[in-house]
């Protein structure tokens, strides 16, 4: 009953799907959390005809690069429906796009044509007019707002190419023949570390590959929450996943998501590290506020679920293996293993159905699986939720891999790995320095495994390179090999292990590199440390930006009113101080140089479009920027 | 088999009793008076399990005990067990083998009533030829008097176990934190008492695995089993949806195992006959655990498909209005699910 559409270009999946599931519901949007309006698969094809048709009568021809500003929203999608169906691609951008980018992006793309989704973005667009000399029209697409002024409204392109199709126009239909699998579907620009916005032109062909090759069983009644930005290529491909095989997809936003996770019943989503992040804090502090009865009974539940996923690892060999394993131990082990994971099946049978379900409800209670992207999955996190029954995949990928590379399936679950490279695709890990070919799938010969190196991949999601930029392109792609610029190892079980981003290493004076992310995680796992940066570059040891859990302190009994006040205070330096001995010790297996010696605390938390993207990934160089003088601070003394 | 010692000292009695109580406390905090009410909406269902329950269960424990040529007071303690209403652990099981949990606890909530008119009548009507035998035994050992049911004796012990139900009920009422807690304990304390009673019968009358005859084995066995699969065949063929299958199939294999214990220790008191009837209970608690266990999970796995688009009907009417009609393409729905009527209409989407 599996049926999955599978086409040459999304032009065309839109259209199969739109013949094929006819009434079911495509997309959903929320008016109330138990009232929400669908829109059929039928309905989203018929309409995104008309559109296209008034977008050519616009002056849109094929392979134009059309805007598309807003964020998560079913005009969203018709808006790149109808750019699809055109032959066009289209640049999408969140609303919280700035002044510099809108500029940048509109002229390097040569956009002609653009969708804005509220009156603020179409007010913005206009008053930067002079700085655009190319752009002629703007299309508002909030359909409570009016356009004003040159800007028209999406209801009037879809009514005038309704018209023109009552009349017999067949252009549309015309456009979606010639569309060929290497013309790009979207051109998504990514802020770089350093200069302007990269624009990642993404094909036909990478994103059908992607649709075709991303595992799982999902059917037409499945449905998927999206809460992640919709211009993210992450979430964009989850939907298109979506609409191969004929899921609905519902919009809620961070705020609502706890409520309709409990009415959507989502089976399938694409998430975050920090969404489970927050709702890992959620569950705790339920259960801390529940009967001491119940607070118990958690506790065995979890304590039972843990001896039985960590036998079931074991006897499976499903654990994460980064040197090579005696398998005369394990044979030795596996008895014991088997006994363990006997004797707790039926208690774990019961808790499992008497407490842990509760918890799962917390997350709609119907989820098959869902994948977090866009950043490294703390490990206690991935291992709570894994532990009590919400299996989390961790993917790995970046825009210019259109995004999946590789991610850990359900039979598949080693935690702390990202899984095995997905169908078609090829993974090379280069040594970083030397530059010699430590592991290559395909090659049996050339398979070192547990050696950290560069990640290479190669594959039909390669992107076809960055607009404008053969130099960058040639950098970043050679022999259909690109460099993600990663750090990871194969583990002895075939997973993909990702270390940290080779850019962020830290190397000290000392000539140690230092790869900050683990260590970061680390501190993270501490309740008292909300956010935190481990620094160092070319000094003599690390050191580290903490942002204090004000929350925390003031359920610890402190009377700290501000995030100011902690960081005055002698008591809480001290906390913080014992909290990052206790996190990063050499009994934790960190080495000598790999300990913090000083930190900071700040005044204010990292703010998402500040210090973090929008996927709650660190930006390094913003926070460098910001608190270089906190941060020599640290190295004054030395 | 003969019993040289009492199966349960007091404490044992004592700590039944609690748990008795706990467990029907547990129910009656896990019931509404909206519970009482579904039980109409939905009277189908309710009635093909009424049939099930009180017109299958107890023929297939007679058949059984005919067919093993089940020791006498064995024979009584299957046929009573058979007559039995339902239990909480049956929603437990339909929940998470993918059933219609509305539909469970409606079945639970009226058998229960019913077993004040049902059970007396059945064990009545069913066990006149044990009874025979019983009186014959008696008369050969020189005993004088007849042996009856003692029927008022039962309806007490039915009423007093009601008891904690209503109480449970009141605490609903009153304090729905606490009524979570009953809940969450009563299962935990069920188990418990079933592994202590295994393991103290174990240690004092080790003897007495082996001593059981093995069609005791086969008949407790085998009672829940051919409850699960009569009651999945008769509701099927009346054309029950695949959820409501479920649901009735493990409400009619799983019976209140604890009311059981009420009964026999309080209308049985004579020895041997007590010990007897109460370890053939306990066999039978102990083997439907486990085989509702692997029934659940065999359920869980096959009905992922129907449970999916109920799901998803459910959430349409949630979320679109309850006039949302979820039209999938031709040939998506197979023939059972397809022109299903509770989907969309059950009870279960309020209490989840």
């Amino acid at each position: 009953m599996n049926h999955r559409i599978v086409t040459k270009n999304v032009a065309l999946l839109y259209k199969e799907a739109g013949a094929y599931f006819g009434n079911l519901p495509a997309f959903a949007t929320r008016d109330t959390a138990t009232s929400w309006r669908p829109v059929s698969y039928k309905e989203l094809y018929e309409q995104g005809l008309n559109l296209a048709t008034g977008l050519i009568s616009l002056g849109v021809s094929p392979r134009d690069h059309v805007g598309l500003f807003g964020d998560n929203r079913f005009e969203w999608i018709l808006s790149d429906c109808a750019v699809q169906i055109c032959g066009a691609a289209d640049v999408p951008r969140g609303r919280d796009v700035t002044d510099k980018e809108l500029i940048y992006i509109i002229n390097h793309a040569g956009i002609k044509v653009t969708f804005a989704e509220t009156q603020e973005i179409c007010k913005r667009i206009l008053r930067l007019k002079e700085n655009l000399p190319l752009l002629e029209e703007i299309i508002l697409l909030d359909p409570k707002a009016t356009a004003t002024g040159d800007v028209k409204h999406l209801s009037e392109v879809i009514d005038l190419g309704a018209q023109l199709r009552l009349n017999g126009d067949k252009r549309a239909e015309e456009r979606m023949a010639q569309i060929k699998p290497d013309d790009l579907f979207t051109l998504i620009y990514t802020s770089g570390t350093t200069g302007n916005p990269k624009g990642v032109m993404l094909t036909h062909a990478n994103i059908m590959s992607q649709v075709r090759n991303l595992p799982g069983k999902y059917d037409m009644s499945d449905r998927v929450l999206s809460v992640l930005p919709i211009w993210h290529i992450f979430e964009r491909v989850v939907e298109m996943f979506t609409i191969s095989f004929g899921g609905c997809t519902y919009y809620t936003s961070i705020m609502a998501m706890g409520e309709d996770m409990r009415n959507v019943e989502p089976t399938f989503m694409a998430s975050a590290p920090r969404l489970w992040e927050k709702l890992h804090e959620r569950i705790l502090k339920n259960i801390k506020a529940s009967h001491p009865v119940r607070q118990v009974l958690f506790h065995i539940a979890y304590f039972l679920a843990k001896q039985y996923f960590q036998s079931q690892q074991y006897m499976f060999n499903k654990q994460l293996q980064l040197k090579k394993q005696s398998l005369m131990l394990w044979y030795l082990l596996l008895p014991l293993q088997a006994i363990r994971w006997l004797l707790v099946m039926p208690w774990y049978g019961f808790f499992n159905a008497a407490v842990l379900e509760r918890i799962r409800l917390g997350a709609g209670g119907s989820l098959k699986e869902t994948i977090s992207g866009g950043g490294a999955l703390p490990i206690h996190i991935d291992k709570f939720f894994n532990y009590v029954g919400i299996p989390v995949l961790e993917g790995y990928g970046m825009t210019e891999t259109s995004p999946v590379i590789s991610f850990r399936t359900g039979d598949n679950l080693i935690l702390g790995t990202v899984g095995p490279p997905i169908a078609e695709t090829e993974i090379r890990i280069l040594d970083t320095e030397t530059g010699k070919i430590l592991y290559q799938s395909s090659d049996p010969s050339i398979q070192t495994l547990g050696e950290r190196g560069e990640i290479c991949v190669k594959g039909p999601q390669v992107m076809k390179g960055y607009y404008k930029d053969q130099e960058l392109t040639e950098q970043t792609i050679t022999d259909g090999w690109l460099r993600t610029g990663d750090v990871g190892m194969v583990t002895y079980n075939n997973c993909l292990k990702i270390l940290g981003r080779s850019k962020s290493t830290i190397v000290l004076s000392s000539g140690e590199n230092v790869e900050p992310e683990p260590l970061e995680m680390c501190l993270l796992q501490s309740n008292f440390i909300e956010q935190a940066m481990v620094v160092g570059q070319d000094k003599k040891f690390l050191g580290a930006l903490i942002v204090p859990s004000l929350s925390e302190f003031k359920t610890a009994g402190y009377e700290f009113q501000t995030m100011e006040d902690i960081a005055r205070s002698p008591e809480a330096l001290k906390i913080i101080r014992d909290e990052i001995r206790r996190m990063i010790s050499s009994n934790n297996g960190f080495k000598i140089f790999e300990q913090i010696k000083d930190f900071r605390l700040l005044p204010d938390s990292f703010q998402v479009g500040e210090e973090l993207t929008n996927l709650y990934k660190l930006k390094r160089y913003v926070v460098e920027k910001k608190f270089n003088h906190v941060i020599n601070e640290i190295y004054s003394k030395a | 088999m003969e019993f040289t010692t009492q199966l349960l000292y007091g404490i044992d009695q004592a700590l039944l009793a609690l748990m008795i109580f706990v467990i029907m406390l547990g129910m009656g905090a896990s019931l509404t008076i909206d519970d009482f009410k579904a039980v109409a909406r939905n009277p189908k269902g309710v009635f093909i399990g009424f049939l099930s329950q009180f017109g299958l269960m107890p023929l297939i424990a007679l058949g059984l005990a005919i067919v093993l040529n089940l020791p006498p007071f064995f024979a009584l303690s299957l046929v009573l067990i058979g007559c039995l209403p339902g239990g909480t652990t049956s929603n437990m099981f339909t929940y998470f083998s993918r059933g219609n949990v509305a539909l469970s606890i409606s079945m639970t909530t009226a058998s229960t009533v019913m077993a004040l008119i049902m059970m007396p009548l059945l064990l009545t009507v069913y066990t006149s030829g044990i009874v025979e035998q019983i009186s014959a035994q008696l008369a050969a050992k020189g005993e004088e008097g007849e042996f009856v049911i003692p029927t008022s004796n039962i309806i007490t012990s039915l009423v007093m176990v009601l008891i904690p139900v209503v109480l449970g009920m009141i605490l609903k009422k009153k304090s729905p934190g606490w009524a979570k807690t009953a809940e969450d304990t009563a299962g935990f304390v069920g188990l418990l008492v079933i592994l202590y009673l295994l393991i103290t019968a174990f240690s004092r009358h080790g003897h007495l695995f082996v001593q059981t005859p093995w069609q005791a084995y086969v008949a407790t066995i085998g009672l829940g089993l051919g409850g699960f699969f009569f009651g999945f065949l008769a509701s099927r063929a009346v054309g029950m949806p695949p959820i409501s299958q479920r649901a009735i199939s493990l409400e009619t294999g799983i019976q209140n195992g604890p009311l059981s214990f009420a009964i026999i220790l309080l209308s049985f008191p004579q020895e041997p006959m007590q010990s007897q009837m109460v370890w053939l209970a306990i066999l039978y608690s102990t083997f439907i655990v486990i085989s509702s266990s692997i029934i659940t999970l065999y359920y869980r796995k096959v009905g992922q498909f129907d449970w999916d688009v109920y799901k998803n009907t459910m959430v349409h009417n949630r979320l679109f209005g309850k006039d949302y009609k979820t039209h999938y393409p031709k040939g998506y729905l197979p023939k059972n699910i397809v022109g299903d009527p509770s989907q969309g209409a059950s009870v279960s989407q309020r209490r989840s």
